[in-house]
């Protein structure tokens, strides 16, 4: 059975799709067999993250209605070739998916592959809920600011009541917490909230903090998922939190803003 | 033009009755200074409903009136189930008389106000430990049973603990509600609104590990989070002494 694994977080502009792409690479490179599906039906965003805009042809929506066959939607990822995309469509709106046909399509999905990974719109409307419906398990991916931590909270409790697993009364999703955009600068001048603020209020397992990076938009731009940056910090805590997710015991690194040395002090760097 | 200034409307409120077992004046005025001496302050023209169920029709309605409005109560009128011919006798007399919502669920013909019967605790002591007493003003609520939740009550969810006391083993999200009609215990923190005695339980209390709610109310009594300052951030409870919220260290 594939692992369905979806990444939300309620507010948008977090970094949910950068972290499916980053996830989604991540779990491939390890060898396993990973399909990433884009939710967000009419902002489709995943493709120009994966870098792959130019050979979509057919989409979910096309696989929904019987246009297309998942063979023909699938786009297999050029770096890693265990990795399929499956984009959104562009011209649909969320309406386009319902609860029975999503639930075929990932069925099918997963005699094929290992990992399902489902990149959630923003918001708590329908789109949102067909991405989480099927979900085993979830990242809220947050960012360290209250907003962000209040809908992220606000997701938790639709995870909880308005998921399959919930409605069967099965063992509830298993939640994961990824903190992005952090700056251990900022919290230590007291203007953005802590891992322990943030673990304190969402109360769920800490899955990985994302230091902020000038190379997530480096990245984003030349639809290199940051993963594949393993010079860069985001880079490699992206790694960690594949391992992690793997069941690996992995420290947490870029926690502490980093003191300067002599030199970038006496240069001003 | 005329209905431009006013408007009328069914609402429904909690009302106090007082029920006579006697019709021997004297006996109600000793009973009744008593019990005023247990809580002035909440007995002060308390508006209340006398139901004369309980005794014979040739009581003096005149002077029960009378009585009950010199001990400062505010007197809205009779009520308890008695003949048609007694109602019409009552109104008669130019008092009105008040039907219950459940005898106005048989009779509903004439009498279209629907008053709630349903009574607020009145003192802490419990009734039956006052001497005998002719007059009784309310009985006590029956205690509350537990409604239990374990987990975090997340940002948009509700949770009413109807007729219940309300424990909760988590915190309680910004943006979340709990709401009991009796008291509400958060063994975490609580972070967003909390509601006790939600339908007029004076004696209700909030208990939380760490106060950061952004409202607490008690039998509709509320604060906000600024409201909150002393006991910010630390084990707290929140009661209501007469008609004023006070919060108390818990440890």
């Amino acid at each position: 059975m594939a692992r369905i694994i979806v990444v939300t977080s309620g507010k948008g502009g977090v970094g949910k799709t950068t972290s499916s792409a980053a996830i989604g690479i991540g779990l491939a490179l390890k060898g396993h067999k990973v399909v990433l599906i884009d939710f967000d039906i009419g902002l489709r965003n995943l493709d120009l993250i994966m870098g792959c805009e130019r050979r979509v042809v057919y989409d979910f929506v096309n696989v929904i209605n019987g246009e297309a066959t998942l063979n023909q939607a699938l786009i297999k990822d050029k770096r890693v070739s265990s990795l399929s995309i499956l984009p959104a469509s562009q011209t649909r709106d969320k309406d386009a998916l319902n609860k029975e046909n999503v639930g075929k399509v990932l069925e099918d999905l997963g005699e094929r592959f290992d990992y399902i990974i489902c990149d959630s719109p923003a918001g708590i409307e329908a789109g949102a809920m067909m991405a989480l419906y099927y979900a085993d398990e979830a990242i809220v991916t947050t960012n360290p600011e209250v907003s962000s931590v209040r809908d992220s909270d606000r997701i938790l409790g639709m995870l909880a009541s308005r998921s399959r697993r919930a409605e069967l009364g099965l063992e509830p999703i298993k939640e994961h917490l990824l903190l992005t955009r952090y700056s251990p600068k900022r919290v230590a001048e007291g203007e953005m909230l802590s891992v322990e603020d943030v673990e304190d209020i969402l109360a769920i397992p800490l899955l990985g903090v994302i230091p902020e990076s000038q190379a997530v938009l480096k990245a984003s731009n030349a639809g290199e998922p940051v993963i594949l940056d393993t010079e860069s910090d985001a880079g490699k805590a992206y790694q960690d939190v594949i391992d992690r997710l793997l069941g690996e015991t992995v420290e947490f690194r870029f926690l502490v803003a980093e003191k300067k040395g002599i030199l970038s002090r006496l240069f001003g760097g | 033009m005329a209905d431009a200034s006013i408007e009328f409307k069914g609402s429904s409120f909690t009302l106090s009755v007082l029920h006579l077992k006697t019709t021997t004046l004297v006996d109600l005025r000793e009973d009744l200074i008593n019990k005023i001496a247990q809580a002035p302050e909440f007995f002060y023209l308390l508006p209340i409903i006398v139901d004369i169920e309980r005794v014979d029709s040739s009581i003096d309605y005149q002077a029960v009136k009378l009585l009950v409005e010199e001990l400062k109560f505010t007197f809205v009128g009779f009520t308890g189930s008695v003949a048609k011919e007694q109602k019409k006798l009552i109104r008669d007399l130019g008092f009105s008389f008040v039907n219950s919502a459940s005898q106005s669920a048989n009779n509903s013909v004439n009498n279209k106000a629907k008053v709630d019967t349903s009574i607020k605790p009145v003192a802490a002591k419990p009734a039956s430990a006052i001497k005998t007493q002719p007059v009784e003003v309310a009985p006590q609520l029956a205690l509350y049973t537990d409604k239990i939740h374990r987990g975090q009550i997340r940002s948009g969810q509700q949770i009413y603990a109807k007729g219940q006391n309300l424990v909760i083993i988590g915190s309680v999200s910004a943006g979340a509600e709990v709401i009991a009609d009796g008291n509400i215990h958060v063994y975490g923190s609580l972070r967003g609104r909390a509601i006790a005695g939600a339908k007029g339980h004076h004696q209700a209390q909030i208990y939380c590990q760490n106060l950061e709610a952004e409202l607490v109310s008690i039998n509709g009594n509320y604060w906000l989070s600024e409201s909150m300052e002393q006991h910010w951030n630390s084990p707290a409870y929140i009661h209501l002494s007469d008609t004023e919220l006070v919060s108390s260290k818990l440890i």
